[in-house]
């Protein structure tokens, strides 16, 4: 294991990047007309990357993450991932690549209420039709900071300590990238710095691949590149920013 | 992956002991419909009360000895009855456990969205509901037949002696009954949740996301098709088949509103919108703020509010049905009756009265029972022996072909219903076997003009009667004065004599209250079975709403604002649900009465209002009370704060 800087530049130059966007558009059509989410983005996110994307409410930054990460079908354009599109995959060929490939962390912490902590964590190993080793997933908990939690129950624990829960899930697979969105949303700023330090540590010792939707500046602050949205477009970026930087870029946005 | 199934049965215990009780309740209804007729099957009557005929044979039928009881104390009546208790439970129960898991489903789209994102395919997550509803199905099943097997001896104790089983009834071996039983239940948990597992497969991870549980109301273009190729089918049903009888009305007013049912639930996405916001125009201009919560917690979710009513719409569709059909059936014997008899008075029993001053014409027609023979089958029949000359001056007996005189030696008259059953024409032979266990063959003089309640199916020579039935009595005469003699004072001069009218009125009201204990039997399992299934959903659906009552305090709702919405929606629930009802109760009345009447003129119209209104009653006080008790309990329980966690 290296502990050096994050690779530069974003393309890494011969393997494919971890994740593709190609002319990404999304129209949602309702009875009240036709919404542009995205209206053409284009973008490649390297391995071992850890990239926040930022925008104003409404600029299709969820959007985009839920493109991304195969849960909704652009209108237009193609996802790559690891060299494979997803464009044409049947539901069951992107459950197993989803599952096999992707984890998520989202600001509603997604845990299934009537499992364990451990059966929770277990569950993306079970549902592949693998027995989970019990070292596995007692390996990733103390990864997470929560051992000897195994036998509660979600209504049991802090907010932080389901966050870190589902991450502890999402690490189990070994997935090679991580869809997050507003990870840190419903938590103290103390507790995020703890759940944005796992995702930071996934990049820096696995060389997974973070994608974190956020609006907090301090959060998007553990990323290397900050991605702006705006209308459905990429609207600039910025590298290791701090968090002031990054609040005057916003508001620059909004305005 | 069964594993799982296991803790979401347990963890979501509220919506699964709501699957639970509704199938062990059908089953229970099934298993003791399946052991009673098990009881009836293995009941022999006397053996010196039998008669052993041959069936004619050809066209394909082997003939066969079958054996006939002789007397009427058969269980054939109770069969029937049975197996039409065994259809409705049956009907029922799959239609609220297919409402009832398609409802578990929709209240858990997040948590099966979840699972799609954290890995599971669409197979993956049919079969874990699947595999759920094979949990519940399992042990409701077992616990239906065992109680279905204590509760066995106790039907047959009411049932033995009564009117349709008049002898004594033994219980059976329970344990081909019971299985089917079980078996019945299994598949019919399974067949209900099928769709609700197809539905959540076709859940996606992007629910998962969602804040709003709802699900779309949209449905898609085959399930229209389907739905109104079902009412099509209810109403071609009741335009072609038309009842003469009660008997022939009853299964009619059974399936045909089934199958409405059915039809209207499939549109059901499409119609409750539309009737829930017509029922709330009210409610939103009375109240200020829980009238429109209620109609938009109705209207914005089609498809939970239609899983709320369908037992609602079921029972109310069914029972109106039945009781507005046989209730139009007796109207229809009333005129039937008063159509078909001319003598202007009636004298009941066999007292001869043909010597009293004043009487000119008596016919006094001998009631008889014989065994019918055709090519697959023997049944005991009712036949009359009649004077043609006597019976045609005193009732309207007209023949639609041939000729009533001959009606001497072995001869019949056959009605025109059975005429058009059997195949009958003039010269025809129809071999018979009288209670004597005389073998004849009549041949068909004449198909007459039908006449129930009046004429039975097979009129005979009085002097074939006599001869094979010697010790038969008239239990009835039909009476007409000389020219100018006034029936009235007559009529109180003669013995057990009524004016005609009042036979008439006697009989109709004895086709109503022979209909009663049919619709008791019929109805009341059913009843029982819905009422459970009513309280059951709104129980439920309540109870899955914990976190929004307490979120609702949290904006500052007072528990009594919340109670309310909770009233005025269920309110607008039952409301939806019985409009449905009644539109397919008065849909199959109208039909039916419009198919019993035909040419009748004059026929009276009595709607069982009390009974109609008590069911409607009955199903709403239901559904209110049951979705307010668990609301009361939760606003007891919770403060608002809870909704924080």
């Amino acid at each position: 294991m290296t502990a050096t800087a994050p690779s530069y530049p974003t393309v890494a130059p011969i393997e494919p990047p971890a994740l593709l966007l190609d002319g990404i558009t999304k129209t949602y059509r309702s009875k009240a007309g036709a919404v542009d989410a995205l209206r053409g983005v284009t973008y490649q996110f390297a391995r071992g990357s850890f990239t926040a994307v930022m925008g104003p409410s409404g600029s299709g930054k969820s959007t985009l993450l839920q493109c991304a990460a195969g849960l909704d079908q652009p209108t237009n354009g193609t996802v790559v991932l690891n060299g494979a599109p997803l464009g044409g995959l049947s539901e069951v060929e992107l459950t197993k690549l989803r599952r096999a490939e992707m984890g998520f962390v989202f600001q509603a912490y997604n845990l299934l209420p009537s499992l364990t902590v451990y059966d929770n964590v277990a569950l993306p190993l079970r549902l592949t039709g693998r027995r989970p080793s019990r070292s596995d997933v007692h390996r990733v908990l103390e990864q997470v900071g929560l051992e000897g939690k195994a036998k509660r129950r979600p209504a049991e624990l802090s907010g932080g300590q389901q966050q870190r829960v589902a991450i502890a899930r999402a690490l189990i697979t070994k997935p090679s990238v991580f869809f997050a969105d507003e990870p840190t949303g419903a938590l103290d700023s103390g507790t995020s710095r703890q759940i944005l330090g796992l995702l930071r540590e996934a990049t820096d010792r696995a060389g997974q691949t973070v994608v974190m939707v956020t609006h907090d500046p301090v959060a998007a602050a553990y990323a290397e590149r900050v991605l702006f949205l705006s209308d459905g477009l990429l609207a600039g970026h910025l590298d290791r920013a701090t968090p002031a930087q990054i609040a005057a870029s916003m508001s620059d946005l909004e305005r | 992956m069964f594993y799982l199934s296991r803790q979401t049965v347990s963890r979501h215990r509220s919506l699964y002991a709501g699957s639970f009780v509704a199938l062990a309740v059908g089953v229970f209804l099934l298993g003791l419909a399946a052991t009673a007729t098990a009881a009836t099957i293995a009941y022999k009557g006397p053996a010196s009360s039998i008669i052993s005929v041959m069936t004619l044979g050809g066209d394909g039928a082997e003939p066969r000895r079958m054996n006939v009881p002789m007397s009427g104390e058969d269980v054939s009546g109770l069969q029937v009855v049975l197996s039409m208790v065994g259809t409705i439970s049956g009907f029922i129960t799959i239609f609220v456990i297919a409402s009832t898991f398609a409802f578990a489903v929709a209240s858990r789209r997040r948590e099966l969205g979840l699972l799609r994102l954290v890995g599971a395919t669409p197979r993956r997550v049919r079969r874990m509901v699947l595999g759920e509803a094979l949990v519940v199905a399992v042990a409701a099943s077992l616990t239906g037949a065992v109680l279905a097997q204590l509760a066995t001896p106790l039907l047959l104790r009411k049932a033995s002696y009564s009117e349709l089983a008049p002898v004594k009834l033994e219980p059976a071996a329970p344990w081909i009954p019971l299985a089917i039983a079980v078996a019945a239940g299994l598949l019919v948990a399974m067949l209900g949740a099928r769709s609700a597992a197809r539905r959540a497969g076709r859940v996606g991870p992007i629910d998962a996301l969602r804040e709003s549980a709802l699900e779309g109301s949209r449905i898609g273009p085959v399930r229209i098709i389907f739905g109104l190729l079902f009412m099509a089918g209810a109403i071609t049903m009741l335009t072609l088949i038309r009842p003469a009888t009660g008997d022939g009305a009853v299964p009619l007013a059974m399936f045909a509103p089934m199958v409405m049912v059915i039809g209207l639930t499939l549109l059901a996405p499409l119609i409750v919108p539309l009737v829930g916001r017509l029922w709330a125009l009210p409610l939103v201009a009375w109240t200020r703020v829980s009238g429109r919560l209620a109609r938009s917690n109705v209207v914005a979710a089609p498809r939970r509010t239609a899983s709320l009513a369908a037992p609602i719409l079921a029972i109310s569709a069914i029972a109106g049905s039945i009781v507005l059909s046989l209730s139009i059936a007796a109207d229809t014997a009333g005129a039937q009756i008063r159509d078909a008899v001319k003598a202007p008075i009636v004298v009941t029993g066999g007292a001869d009265v043909s010597r009293f001053p004043g009487v000119e014409t008596v016919d006094a027609g001998l009631p008889l029972q014989l065994v019918r023979i055709d090519r697959d089958d023997a049944q005991l029949e009712d036949a009359e022996g009649i004077d043609p000359v006597m019976a045609t001056r005193t009732r309207d007996l007209v023949a639609l072909s041939g000729d009533l005189r001959g009606l001497t030696g072995n001869t019949v008259a056959v009605s025109k219903e059975m005429s058009g059953f059997e195949n009958y024409r003039v010269g025809d032979e129809v071999p018979v076997t009288f209670l004597d266990r005389t073998s004849v063959k009549l041949r068909v003089v004449a198909i007459v003009k039908d006449a129930f309640g009046v004429n039975p199916s097979l009129l005979l020579p009085l002097d074939l009667v006599r001869a094979h039935a010697p010790k038969a009595v008239p239990d009835r005469q039909f009476v007409v004065p000389a020219a100018n003699v006034d029936p009235a004072p007559l009529v109180t001069r003669l013995p057990n004599a009524q004016l005609a009218t009042r036979w008439e009125a006697d009989q109709a009201d004895g086709v109503r209250k022979g209909n009663q204990l049919g619709l008791i039997l019929l109805l009341g399992p059913a009843g029982f079975y819905s009422a459970i299934a009513i309280a059951n959903t709104l129980l439920m659906g309540s109870l899955q709403r914990r976190r929004e009552f307490v979120t609702s305090r949290l904006l500052g709702a007072t528990p009594a604002q919340i109670r309310r919405m909770v009233l005025w929606e269920s309110s607008l629930v039952g409301a939806v649900a019985l409009s449905l009802g009644t539109a397919i109760t008065i849909t199959v009345g109208v039909l039916i009465r419009h198919a019993m009447t035909a040419g009748l003129i004059d026929v009276p119209l009595t709607v069982p209002w009390g009974v109609l209104l008590g069911i409607a009653g009955l199903c709403l006080i239901l559904a209110i009370g049951s979705a307010l008790a668990p609301t009361a309990y939760i606003l007891r329980r919770s403060e608002p704060s809870a909704a924080v966690d």
